[in-house]
C-alpha cells in the first residue's frame, strides 16, 4: 500500500519528515484535501524545538508580504480584463444563437448539433468568467459590490481604467458614465441656446432601485447611488474593509423614494 | 477576561504595544491600556452587552476574517502567551495585519481564503478556538469546514454572524434562527446575542465543538 504523504510548511511528511530546503516554496504548498489526522506543530515542535513559532512567522510574513504585493498590483487589472472578454462572450453568443435559429429553419443537419454543443460550452464558459469576477470584485472592492452589485461594480472599474480612478473621480461623473453621448448632445444643444435634457444615469442604470422606481424619481436615486458608489470605492481603494451601514442608508433612500 | 478591564463601561486590553487604529492609549500605575471600542469590533460588543467568554491566555486560536487586524490585536493581548493564527483573504487591509504581525510573536499572518480550508492545512494546527468575522453568504458552511480540519474535540468557536450578508431580503431574526439551527447540528451553542446598537443585524455564537 502506498503511504499517505501529507504537504506541511516545512516539507513533507509520511511517517517521516523531510524537511524542506525552501521553506518559502513549501509554505506555499501546504495544501492537502482532507484534514490531518496529526496535528502539524507537534512534528514541527521534534524538529525545530522553541524555535517552531518564530520560524513559522517569519515564512509566513515573508510569503504574504509578498502574494500582497503581487495582488494589489494586478487585481483590478485582471476584472477589467475579465469585463471585456464577457462583453466581446455576450456578442458572440447573442450573434451565435441567431445564426442557429437561421439554420435550423432551413436544414436539419449534424451541424447543428455541434452548433448546439458549442454555444453550450461558450455559455458556461461565460458563467465561469462571471463567477471570476464576482469573487475577485467581492475581495478588491467589498463595499463597491455591495453598494453597486458586481456586474456594475466591475464595469464602473473597466470604464474607470482602475479602482484608483473610480476612488479619485467625482460622483457626478460615476452618475453619468456610460451616458456620455447623451450628454454631450444634450450639452451641444444648450449651447445653441435650446433646451435639452442632460442624462440623469449611465451604466448605473442598470442597478435595481434606479430601475425600479417611476421616472420621475430615478434623478434623486440615480444622484444618491452615485454619491454612495463614490464613497464606497473611496474605502475599498484606501482602506479595503467592508463598511457596515453603508448599504442600509441607500436602501433607506430607495424605500422612501419608492413610498413618497 | 484576561488581561482586559472595563474603563466606564468600556473595555480596555493590557497592552505593551502602541495604537494599531487610532484607539486610545492610557497608564494606570505602571500598566499600559489600550481602549476596545465596541463599535469597531464585534468582540469588544460582546463583552460590553455583559456577556463573559473566558480566555486562559495561551490558547491556539484560529481567526478567520482578520481584516486589518483591530479585534486580532486585542485578541493578541488578551492571548499573550498563545498563538493567533489570521486568515485574511483581502490584500488591501492585510498589508495592516501584517505591520501588526511584525511587531507582535503570536500573530502568524496567512493570506489565503478561508473559505479552502485544505490551501493552508499544512500551516494551522489544532486549535482551541475558531473566532470568524466573514460577511459572505456561506459563512456557516466556512466555520463548519475550517472546524473539521482545525478544532480539536471540545474545542470552542465564536462567530459574528451577519445576517445581511447571508440574506439581504429576510429579516435579520429569521436569518439567525436559521443559522442558529444549522450550527446546533453539529456544535453546542453555549451563548448567542445579538449586538445591538454596536453592529447592526448581527448576532455572536459561541459553542463547542462535540
Amino acid at each position: 500500500m502506498q503511504k499517505l504523504s501529507y504537504n506541511l510548511w516545512f516539507g513533507k511528511f509520511n511517517g517521516e519528515v523531510e524537511v524542506s530546503k525552501d521553506l518559502k516554496q513549501s509554505f506555499k504548498s501546504a495544501r492537502n484535501d482532507a484534514p490531518l489526522q496529526f496535528n502539524v506543530s507537534e512534528i514541527g515542535l521534534k524538529i525545530f524545538g522553541n524555535n517552531y513559532y518564530n520560524l513559522l512567522r517569519k515564512i509566513a510574513i515573508d510569503v504574504a508580504e509578498e502574494k500582497v504585493e503581487k495582488e494589489l498590483k494586478s487585481d483590478d487589472k485582471y476584472v477589467i480584463v475579465l469585463v471585456k472578454a464577457l462583453e466581446q462572450l455576450d456578442e458572440a453568443i447573442n450573434a451565435l444563437k441567431e445564426k442557429k435559429e437561421d439554420l435550423e429553419l432551413v436544414r436539419e443537419t449534424e451541424i447543428q448539433e455541434e452548433f448546439a454543443n458549442t454555444l453550450e460550452k461558450l455559455e458556461r464558459l461565460r458563467l465561469r468568467i462571471e463567477d471570476e469576477i464576482a469573487s475577485v470584485m467581492e475581495k478588491i472592492a467589498p463595499n463597491l459590490t455591495e453598494i453597486a452589485g458586481v456586474k456594475i461594480g466591475a464595469k464602473l472599474i473597466e470604464r474607470f481604467g482602475s479602482l484608483e480612478n473610480l476612488a479619485k473621480a467625482p460622483a457626478s461623473k460615476i452618475q453619468i458614465i456610460g451616458a456620455e453621448r447623451s450628454l454631450y448632445r444634450a450639452l451641444a444643444k444648450i449651447r445653441k441656446g435650446k433646451e435639452a435634457k442632460v442624462p440623469k444615469h449611465g451604466i448605473i442604470f442598470a442597478h435595481g432601485f434606479i430601475r425600479n422606481l417611476p421616472k420621475h424619481k430615478r434623478g434623486k436615486m440615480a444622484r444618491f447611488l452615485a454619491a454612495k458608489i463614490s464613497i464606497a470605492s473611496k474605502i475599498d481603494f484606501f482602506r479595503g474593509e467592508l463598511e457596515e451601514g453603508l448599504y442600509e442608508s441607500l436602501k433607506n433612500r430607495f424605500e422612501r423614494l419608492r413610498r413618497a | 477576561m484576561r488581561n482586559v478591564r472595563f474603563f466606564g463601561g468600556i473595555p480596555a486590553t493590557k497592552s505593551k504595544y502602541g495604537s494599531h487604529y487610532g484607539e486610545k492609549i492610557f497608564e494606570i500605575g505602571n500598566e499600559r491600556f489600550r481602549e476596545w471600542v465596541p463599535w469597531r469590533s464585534k468582540l469588544s460588543a460582546v463583552l460590553v452587552k455583559g456577556y463573559e467568554i473566558e480566555f486562559y491566555g495561551n490558547e491556539k486560536v484560529l481567526y478567520l476574517g482578520a481584516a486589518s487586524g483591530t479585534t486580532v490585536s486585542h485578541l493578541a493581548d488578551i492571548l499573550d502567551e498563545g498563538i493567533i493564527y489570521a486568515v485574511e483573504y483581502s490584500a488591501k487591509p492585510f498589508k495592516k495585519l501584517l505591520e501588526l504581525a511584525k511587531e507582535r510573536e503570536n500573530i502568524i499572518p496567512v493570506f489565503a481564503d478561508a473559505s479552502k480550508p485544505w490551501g493552508y492545512s499544512g500551516i494551522v494546527e489544532k486549535v482551541d478556538l475558531i473566532y470568524q468575522d466573514i460577511a459572505q453568504k456561506n459563512q456557516v458552511e466556512i466555520l463548519t469546514s475550517n472546524s473539521e480540519f482545525f478544532l480539536k474535540d471540545g474545542g470552542k468557536f465564536l462567530i459574528m454572524v451577519k445576517a445581511k450578508s447571508i440574506d439581504s431580503t429576510l429579516e435579520s431574526s429569521e436569518v439567525f434562527s436559521k443559522v442558529l439551527e444549522e450550527l446546533s447540528k453539529r456544535f453546542i451553542i453555549l451563548k448567542k446575542g445579538t449586538l445591538e446598537p454596536y453592529h447592526k443585524d448581527h448576532m455572536f455564537v459561541f459553542g463547542v465543538r462535540e
